[in-house]
C-alpha cells in the first residue's frame, strides 16, 4: 500500500498495462481474430484498442473466452491466409464498414477475381476513359450504348448537354463527400443551391449519416429528410472516393444504384446527375494502392452505366480539372486529392456547361 | 523504433531495456545504456550507425588528445590544434550533411546528426576549458554520445548536467514514478494537442494560402505555434522523463516559453539546451555584450544566423532568425525599458509578435510565405476566392484543442499538477491521459482509412 501511495502512476500504469493486456489475449483467437497482430512489434492491449475502435467492447473479449472459441477460430483463419493483395485489404476493411457488407464482400470470391481483371483492364488506359467519361452527352441521340436496346423501340425522349446560367441552380441540391463541401465552401452556388455534404460521406451512409441543419429548427437532419422535405429539381451526387478502401466495385455499384432510384422515387422530376468521382493527381495515383486513378476510372465507368440521358445523367468533373494523361492538376492541389479554393470555379463552370433543360 | 510514440518503442523497446537496465548491477548499467542505444538507433538507421560510431570513437580520440596537452605548458599550443580539430571535424560533417540539402536535391540528414554532434562539440569545448577535469572512461563517454532518449532530437544535454557515472545516480522507485509521470504528460501533451493542431495548419493549407481569410490566417498563426510547441515540449518531457527514470537528471528544455514578458525572455525559455549551447559556445567566446552595442550586436547576429541555419538550409529559415534578431536587438535597445516597467504588454507583445515568426519557420516556400503574410496583413487587397466563414468552421472543428492548448500553457495549471501528481485524482487523470493517447496512436495505425476522410 505504502508503495502504491509513493508510486500512483507507475502502478495504475502496470495493473492496467496488464489488465488491457489479458483482455488482448482473451480474444485473440475470437473477437480480435482477424486484427493481424504482429507480436513482436505490438502488444496485446493494441487488440483492445482496436476492438474498441471498431465497436468491439473490452468485455466481449472476456465474454468470448467462456464459449467455444475454437469455431471461430477456423472461420476467421480464412481471411488471415489469404495474404496481402488489394482485394483482400478491400475485403477486411468491407468487414469493418459493416457486418452485412463483410458477409457479402467475403462470400463472394468470384467477384473480386473479377474486379481484378477489370482493373487490369482500365488501368492501361485512362486516358480512354477520359474520352469515354465525355462522351455520353454528345451520343446521346446515338444508339449503341448500354441500355439502348429497349428504349430504340420505344423512342423515347434523350437530352444533350447545354450551356445554362447560374439561375439554374436555384432548385438544386448538392450531396457529396469532402469534395463537395469544398465546392458550397468555395465554388460560389452556396446562395442558390442546397449543399447536403459532409466530410467522409459514402454511399454506404448517404441516407443516414447527418449532413446538416434544418434551416428553421436547427435539428440535424439527413439526406433522406432532407428530400423528404423538399421537392428539388436537379439532384447531383459525387461520392466514391472514400469507398475505395472498402468493398470492390460490384458491391459499391449495388449500394450507389440503390441510392439512386431511392433518390428516383423520393425525388420523382428532378434530374439525377451522377458525377464521375474527382481523380487523385498522378503522383498520388502511382505511390496510392488504395486511392489511385485506375481505381477511380473502374468506378466511375460502372457510374456511367447508369445514365439513361432522359432524366440520369452522368457528368464527369474531371475533364475540366485533369491533364491530358487525366491525372489531376497537381497545381490545382495541395493535398493531391481536394481543389484548392480558387479551382472549384472550374468545378462550377463545368456544371454550367453541362446543363440538362427540359421543355 | 526510434520514435517514442510507436508501439514497438513505447510497449517492447523501453520496457524490455528497462528491466534489462535495472537487472544488471549498477556498474554495468552504462554498457546496457550503450547496447540499448546503439540497437535503438541502427533499428532506424541501420548505415548511419556506423557514422554514429565513427564519430564516438574520434571525438573520444580527439578528446583525450586535448587533455593530453591541455594541463601542460609547454604542449599548449598543440592541445589548442587539436581542439580545432575536433572542432572541424564535427563541424564539417555537419555542414557537409546540411549542404546535401542543396546540392542532391534531397537532404541526407541522418536521424539526430545535429544533436549527438552539438553533445560532441559542447563535449570538446569544455574538455579544453577544463570543466570536464579527467578523461571518463570511453564507456561512459560513448554512453552519453548516444544515448538513446536524447539521440533523436536531443535535449543537448551537457556532460557535467547527466551523472555520467553509473554508480553514482540516484536509482529509485521515487524517480521511476517521476520520470513516468513526466512521460506520460510529454505523450499526451504530442498525441492529444500537436498532432491534433497539425491536421487544422494541414488543411488550412489544403484549401490554398490565397483563399483563407484574415481570421484564418492569424488562427493559423496561433494554431501553428501551439502545436509545434506542444509537439517539441512534448517531445521533451518524454525524453527528459526517460531520463529520469534511468536515474539521472530532469533536463529542462522548454520553460512554458508563453508566458513570457519579452522575445529574449521567451528564447531563454524555448529550446533551452540548444539557446544555452549557442549561448556558451558562439555568444560568450565572441565576447558577448561586453563590448559595447556593436559588439553585442553583431555577436547576437551571429548567432541568430546560426540557429536560423541550425534549423533548416532554406533561404525562410535564414529570414526567421534574422526577423528574431531585429526583434531582440530592438528588445535589448529600447523597447526592453518598457517591459520591465509594463509586464503586461511585454506579454502581449510575445504572443502576437512570435506567432508571426513561426508563420517565417513553418513555410519554406518563400512564394506561399509572401501570400500567407499577404492574408495575415491584407493590405495590398489581394485573397481570391476567400470564404470569409471558414475561421468559423474551423473554430467549430478544433476549439477543444485550441482551449485546452491555450490552458496548458499557463504554467500555473502544468506547476498544480506536477506538485501533486501523487494525488490519486491527479494519478488516474495521467494514467487516462497515457491510454487515451495510446488508443490514438493504434487507431490511427491499424485502421489507415478511419483517418482518410475526405
Amino acid at each position: 500500500m505504502k508503495w502504491i501511495r509513493k508510486c500512483p502512476v507507475f502502478f495504475l500504469l502496470t495493473v492496467s498495462g496488464l489488465l488491457f493486456s489479458a483482455t488482448g489475449l482473451a480474444g485473440i483467437f475470437t473477437v480480435y481474430g482477424e486484427y493481424g497482430l504482429q507480436p513482436v512489434k505490438q502488444p496485446f492491449l493494441v487488440l483492445m484498442m482496436e476492438g474498441i475502435e471498431k465497436g468491439v467492447m473490452p468485455w466481449e473479449a472476456w465474454g468470448g473466452l467462456s464459449a467455444a472459441g475454437s469455431e471461430v477460430t477456423a472461420a476467421s483463419a480464412e481471411p488471415e491466409e489469404a495474404g496481402q493483395n488489394i482485394e483482400d485489404i478491400e475485403a477486411d476493411a468491407a468487414g469493418a464498414a459493416g457486418e452485412e457488407g463483410a458477409g457479402e464482400a467475403l462470400s463472394s470470391p468470384a467477384a473480386g477475381t473479377e474486379y481484378a481483371a477489370a482493373e487490369a483492364g482500365t488501368a492501361g488506359n485512362g486516358a480512354e476513359n477520359v474520352d469515354s467519361g465525355a462522351e455520353p452527352g454528345a451520343s446521346a441521340g446515338n444508339p449503341g450504348t448500354a441500355g439502348e436496346e429497349a428504349a430504340e423501340e420505344e423512342e423515347p425522349v434523350t437530352y444533350e448537354f447545354q450551356e445554362v446560367t447560374e439561375d439554374y441552380f436555384n432548385d438544386a441540391v448538392f450531396i457529396g463527400d469532402s469534395r463537395t463541401v469544398g465546392l458550397f465552401e468555395y465554388g460560389g452556388l452556396e446562395e442558390r443551391a442546397d449543399f447536403f455534404a459532409k466530410i467522409s460521406l459514402t454511399i454506404y451512409d448517404v441516407f443516414t449519416a447527418t449532413v446538416g441543419k434544418d434551416e428553421e429548427t436547427g435539428e440535424k437532419i439527413t439526406v433522406e429528410d432532407a428530400l423528404a422535405k423538399k421537392q428539388y429539381g436537379k439532384v447531383y451526387l459525387m461520392l466514391g472516393i472514400n469507398e475505395l478502401g472498402t468493398g470492390n466495385t460490384e458491391y459499391f455499384m449495388e449500394h450507389y444504384a440503390e441510392a439512386v432510384e431511392t433518390i428516383r422515387e423520393m425525388q420523382p422530376d428532378a434530374i439525377i446527375f451522377v458525377e464521375g468521382i474527382m481523380r487523385v493527381t498522378g503522383e498520388k495515383s502511382e505511390n496510392d494502392p488504395i486511392f489511385n486513378n485506375a481505381r477511380i476510372n473502374e468506378k466511375n465507368a460502372a457510374i456511367a452505366a447508369l445514365a439513361d440521358n432522359r432524366d440520369i445523367f452522368y457528368i464527369d468533373v474531371n475533364e475540366a480539372v485533369c491533364d491530358e494523361n487525366g491525372d489531376l492538376y497537381s497545381d490545382y492541389t495541395i493535398d493531391d486529392i481536394h481543389l484548392k479554393a480558387k479551382y472549384y470555379s472550374l468545378w462550377k463552370d463545368f456544371l454550367l456547361k453541362h446543363g440538362i433543360v427540359k421543355d | 523504433m526510434t520514435v517514442f510514440t510507436g508501439m514497438e518503442f513505447l510497449f517492447r523497446f523501453f520496457p524490455v531495456f528497462l528491466a534489462g537496465y535495472y537487472v544488471v548491477p549498477e556498474k554495468y548499467r552504462n554498457e546496457m545504456l550503450l547496447l540499448g542505444s546503439i540497437l535503438f538507433y541502427a533499428a532506424g538507421e541501420p548505415y548511419f550507425v556506423l557514422l554514429l560510431l565513427a564519430a564516438v570513437w574520434l571525438n573520444y580520440l580527439f578528446a583525450w588528445k586535448v587533455i593530453h596537452c591541455r594541463d601542460k605548458q609547454r604542449l599548449k599550443k598543440r592541445g589548442k590544434a587539436w581542439l580545432i580539430a575536433a572542432m572541424a571535424a564535427d563541424v564539417g560533417l555537419l555542414a557537409a550533411f546540411k549542404m546535401s540539402g542543396f546540392f542532391l536535391g534531397e537532404s541526407m540528414m541522418p536521424l539526430g546528426l545535429s544533436f549527438y554532434l552539438f553533445k560532441m562539440i559542447s563535449f570538446q569545448a569544455d574538455v579544453y576549458r577544463g570543466e570536464i577535469r579527467e578523461l571518463p572512461s570511453f564507456r561512459q563517454t560513448a554512453a552519453y554520445f548516444t544515448m538513446f532518449p536524447q539521440l533523436v532530437s536531443g535535449p543537448i544535454m551537457r556532460y557535467n548536467e547527466g551523472a555520467l557515472d553509473a554508480e553514482k545516480r540516484d536509482y529509485s522507485w521515487d524517480n521511476a514514478e517521476k520520470g513516468l509521470w513526466y512521460f506520460a504528460v510529454g505523450l499526451g501533451t504530442k498525441v492529444l494537442l500537436a498532432d491534433r493542431l497539425a491536421i487544422l495548419w494541414k488543411d488550412i493549407s489544403v484549401i490554398g494560402y490565397e483563399s483563407i481569410s484574415t481570421p484564418l490566417a492569424w488562427l493559423g498563426a496561433f494554431a501553428y505555434s501551439m502545436e509545434l510547441y506542444f509537439d517539441f515540449w512534448g517531445y521533451s518531457l518524454m525524453a527528459s522523463g526517460i531520463c529520469v527514470m534511468l536515474g539521472m537528471p530532469f533536463i529542462l528544455n522548454f520553460d512554458h516559453p508563453y508566458a513570457s514578458k519579452g522575445i529574449s525572455e521567451f528564447y531563454r525559455r524555448w529550446h533551452i539546451t540548444l539557446g544555452t549551447f549557442f549561448r556558451d559556445y558562439v555568444y560568450f567566446p565572441l565576447g558577448g555584450s561586453r563590448g559595447g552595442n556593436g559588439r553585442t550586436m553583431r555577436n547576437l547576429l551571429a548567432v541568430w544566423l546560426l540557429t536560423g541555419f541550425w534549423h533548416g538550409g532554406s533561404l525562410n529559415f535564414i529570414l526567421w532568425g534574422m526577423a528574431l534578431f531585429l526583434l531582440i536587438a530592438v528588445e535589448k535597445l529600447w523597447l526592453g525599458k518598457v517591459f520591465r516597467k509594463f509586464p503586461l504588454l511585454g506579454r502581449g507583445y510575445v504572443l502576437l509578435f512570435i506567432p508571426i515568426t513561426w508563420v517565417f519557420f513553418a513555410i519554406t516556400d518563400l512564394g506561399q510565405l509572401t501570400v500567407y503574410l499577404g492574408r495575415m496583413f491584407p493590405f495590398a487587397g489581394g485573397g481570391v476566392a476567400v470564404n470569409p466563414y471558414d475561421v468559423v468552421k474551423n473554430l467549430e472543428l478544433y476549439w477543444v484543442y485550441l482551449l485546452c492548448g491555450v490552458v496548458w500553457c499557463v504554467p500555473a495549471v502544468y506547476r498544480f499538477l506536477e506538485k501533486h501528481r501523487k494525488n490519486p485524482v491527479v494519478a488516474v487523470l495521467t494514467a487516462g491521459v497515457f491510454w487515451f493517447s495510446v488508443y490514438c496512436l493504434v487507431s490511427m495505425e491499424s485502421n489507415p482509412f478511419a483517418y482518410l476522410k475526405f
